[in-house]
């Protein structure tokens, strides 16, 4: 028997360098697979990117204001900042948002230790921060979408691929998390529907997102062999619209609707109405948004753009048919409120507030597909797009609020979250309906286009006006978002279920420890703490005692 | 053991065993192929639709100077075909431990997904014309060339995997990772049999 063969009790302290102490500052930030450090991390970045994209779209507003001509900037540039104000708010903004949040939170929610792949998601991260960074550079420098320059818009193409491939990846960590790592008796009936919601979400991203780099691929190709298919730099927005669109942009929205049905029934103390059917509706949502096949066409010569979809038998029937889940949706979390004792908690009104937004821009969209109204190429189009962008964000908010002393370890402030809250509501509603009505005067999408169809400009000017007002206090509602996450904690210390939570997450402490659990109730439905509170106040002192701990 | 007790009774004290290991990496695997497919089957649509409008429209679809011969590509769906039995025959092995076939099946693998790639460079060359010659040109050397990526990508895994096989660290009870690796190659094999019959086919 060698010497280091010996029992482990009869050797003493290992020879060599102490074990090094765990990496702290930054360091610990960079190198870290934890779970909830990278979804800190994609949520303050986005936070960050979307204050930006908000800033685009108040100047592209402000520019819309006088129809005559490009008062405050260079009719080029106002190009380039319409197409960034839209890729922001969407891949570097509202996505990475819900990506963030699902990162935190959906371990916690199924019961995991961890993601699937933490090294993965931290990978996605660092890459859609430094392809984000690349791809505002590129702007900068006279790429992007109709930009100047050859080899930026080159560039851009290329930062946007890796963006979707990082957010592809983080997507692919969470949505593996809840299909193979959920606690033992939660069968995926059972999932709380912020984790389903981020199954069907992520499903649909991943059929989506590549799709999308496909084109720009081949966007990118053309760039770099010729230009002769696609038109230079002129038609890389052609190409990457669709995205903006109905149904693909309610993509966006699945997930959030997720955030809502968790939190309705925890401020309504009692369980969700009909968890399945609702289960059914956010699947049947997310698949009426896989939206791939309804993008600009090619062509050979590169001169027309085929949309034989548009006003298509499947393009009208998905505009109504989306309607039916978040009406479903909504009627059910009325259900659930009206049988509760409701308690109007911040995470409750932002979310109510987040679904009527998601509800206006899913309706918005039913109007779209009528062939009659004729406003798809409208501003009609920017309004709906601004109510589920709007609704995302808000009911993101919703489960920062919610969720926060999970992530964060500490409760939002109420006032300026609530106010926030409002406040972007209340702006992008009034934006979205601005711009909306704009469009029935024919106010063309394209802030570029020929303003020959516009009827009633000083009418439309004045809608401008109060459209970019609005995307003002929108922003405004923003920060105060942003600045109630970044204000310290007022207390040192946060109830482990402050709200009365009715899934795993709200059974480990706040913040959780590594590895999330200590131990896990057994699930035996979609509410297993819910089910430990009704149990505990049911049955008689002696048992009280067991069933609550 | 304890003088008296049957085998039955000592088990009956022991440890309930671990639950089965969830199949983390095959699910993500899975996922990602999903995704990987689609960004090649994406690009396969938007040829068969603009070669669908053009023939519609009574033109040619394939100019005249651009050849797509049925020879290269036949002969890498048939390698890739191969490929995939052997992949088959990999983790078949594998979860019998029988290693020595594990390790020949998964060589065989790695060596005819590299065969494969010569015949992709075949079929270039034998088009006679330039990337920038024409859109259709264009669209057939970034189909092609997209899905030699993802085969590169697929070989890299199987080669992963082969060696932790050979290392030791798959085993018949434990064996997910070659299981991964198989499902993203039967995907990459799929989707060339797409691109295959869209482009060398039916041109």
């Amino acid at each position: 028997m060698t010497v280091t063969e010996a029992p482990r009790d009869v050797v003493d302290a290992p020879a060599g360098p102490a074990p090094s102490a765990p990496p702290t500052g930054l360091a610990a930030v960079v190198g870290s697979g934890d779970p909830r450090t990278i979804g800190r991390l994609f949520i303050g970045t986005s936070l960050l990117f979307l204050l930006m994209a908000g800033v685009l779209a108040i100047l592209v507003g402000f520019e819309r204001v006088d129809l005559s001509g490009f008062e405050v900037l260079d009719s080029d540039i106002v190009r380039q900042l319409f197409t960034l104000q839209s890729i922001a708010a969407v891949f570097l903004g509202v996505l990475p948002l819900l990506i963030g949040l699902a990162t935190a939170v959906v371990p916690l929610q199924v019961g995991a230790s961890t993601v699937a792949f933490p090294r993965a998601s931290a990978a996605a991260y660092w890459t859609f921060l430094a392809s984000g960074g690349v791809l505002l550079a590129a702007y900068a420098l006279d790429g992007g979408p109709f930009g100047g320059d050859a080899e930026a818009v080159s560039l851009f193409v290329a930062a946007f691929i890796a963006l979707l491939v990082a957010l592809a990846v983080a997507t692919v960590s969470v949505v593996t998390t809840v299909l193979t790592l959920r606690a033992p008796g939660m069968s995926l009936r059972r999932t709380p529907l912020f984790s389903w919601s981020i199954v069907v979400g992520g499903t649909v991203w991943l059929l989506t997102l590549p799709v999308l780099a496909a084109v720009l691929l081949l966007v990118y190709v053309d760039l770099q062999y010729g230009q002769q298919f696609l038109g230079g730099s002129d038609g890389v927005y052609d190409r990457i619209a669709w995205v903006f669109w109905q149904p693909t942009l309610y993509v966006v929205a699945v997930p959030a609707l997720g955030i809502i049905a968790d939190i309705v029934p925890v401020f309504a103390r009692r369980r969700h109405h009909r968890h399945a059917v609702a289960m059914g509706l956010v699947g049947l949502f997310g698949a009426l948004s896989f939206g791939a096949w309804a993008q600009i066409g090619f062509s050979v010569d590169g001169q027309s753009n085929p949309t034989d979809w548009l006003y298509d038998g499947v393009w009208i029937a998905v505009g109504f048919l989306a309607i039916v889940p978040v009406v479903g949706l909504l009627g059910l979390w009325a259900a659930t409120l009206a049988g509760g004792r409701v308690r109007m908690g911040t995470p409750l009104i932002l979310a109510l507030f987040a679904g009527l937004l998601i509800g206006g821009g899913v309706a918005a969209g039913a109007v779209t597909v009528i062939e009659e109204v004729d406003v798809v190429t409208t501003t009609w189009a920017s309004g709906q797009e601004l109510l589920v962008v709007a609704g995302a964000l808000v009911a993101a908010a919703a489960g920062l609020a919610f969720w926060a002393p999970k992530i964060y370890g500490k409760l939002l402030p109420d006032g300026p979250v609530r106010l926030g809250g409002t406040l972007l509501t209340l702006g992008a509603g009034v934006a979205a309906l601005a711009y909306g009505v704009a469009g029935l005067y024919d106010q063309p999408r394209a802030i570029a286009a020929s303003l020959d169809g516009v009827s009633e400009v000083d009418t439309v000017e004045t809608l401008n006006l109060v459209a970019a007002v609005g995307l003002v206090v929108a922003v405004v509602g923003g920060l105060a978002i942003v600045a109630a996450l970044a204000a310290p904690a007022r207390r040192r210390t946060v109830a482990d279920d402050p709200w009365g939570g009715h899934t795993l997450e709200w059974t480990t402490t706040s913040p959780p420890p590594v590895g999330n659990f200590a131990a896990l109730p057994e699930v035996t439905s979609e509410a297993p703490l819910y089910d430990a509170r009704y149990a505990a106040a049911s049955a008689g002192p002696a048992e009280r005692t067991e069933a609550t701990a | 053991m304890a003088a008296g007790s049957t085998d039955i009774e000592v088990f009956a004290g022991a440890p309930a065993a671990e639950p089965p290991r969830p199949r983390v990496l095959l699910v993500g695997s899975a996922l990602a192929s999903g995704a990987a497919a689609m960004v090649v089957l994406s690009l396969v649509a938007v040829y068969t639709h603009m070669r669908a409008e053009v023939i519609a429209g009574g033109e040619r679809w394939l100019p005249e100077d651009l050849t797509v011969q049925l020879s290269p590509g036949n002969m890498g769906m048939v390698t890739l075909l191969m490929s995939a039995v052997t992949v088959a025959w990999a983790v078949y092995s594998l979860r019998n431990d029988d290693r020595v076939h594990a390790y020949l099946a998964f060589g065989l693998s790695i060596l005819l997904g590299i065969a494969y790639i010569p015949t992709v460079a075949y079929g270039w060359q034998q088009m006679g014309v330039g990337i920038t010659s024409s859109t259709q040109a264009l669209l057939i050397f970034t189909i092609t060339g997209l899905h030699v990526a993802m085969t590169g990508v697929g070989l890299a895994f199987l080669a992963v995997m082969g060696f932790r096989a050979l290392g030791g660290q798959l085993t018949g009870r434990a064996a997910e990772g070659a299981y991964a690796a198989a499902v993203y190659w039967y995907v990459t094999v799929a989707v060339y049999g797409v691109v295959w019959y869209g482009i060398t086919i039916t041109k």
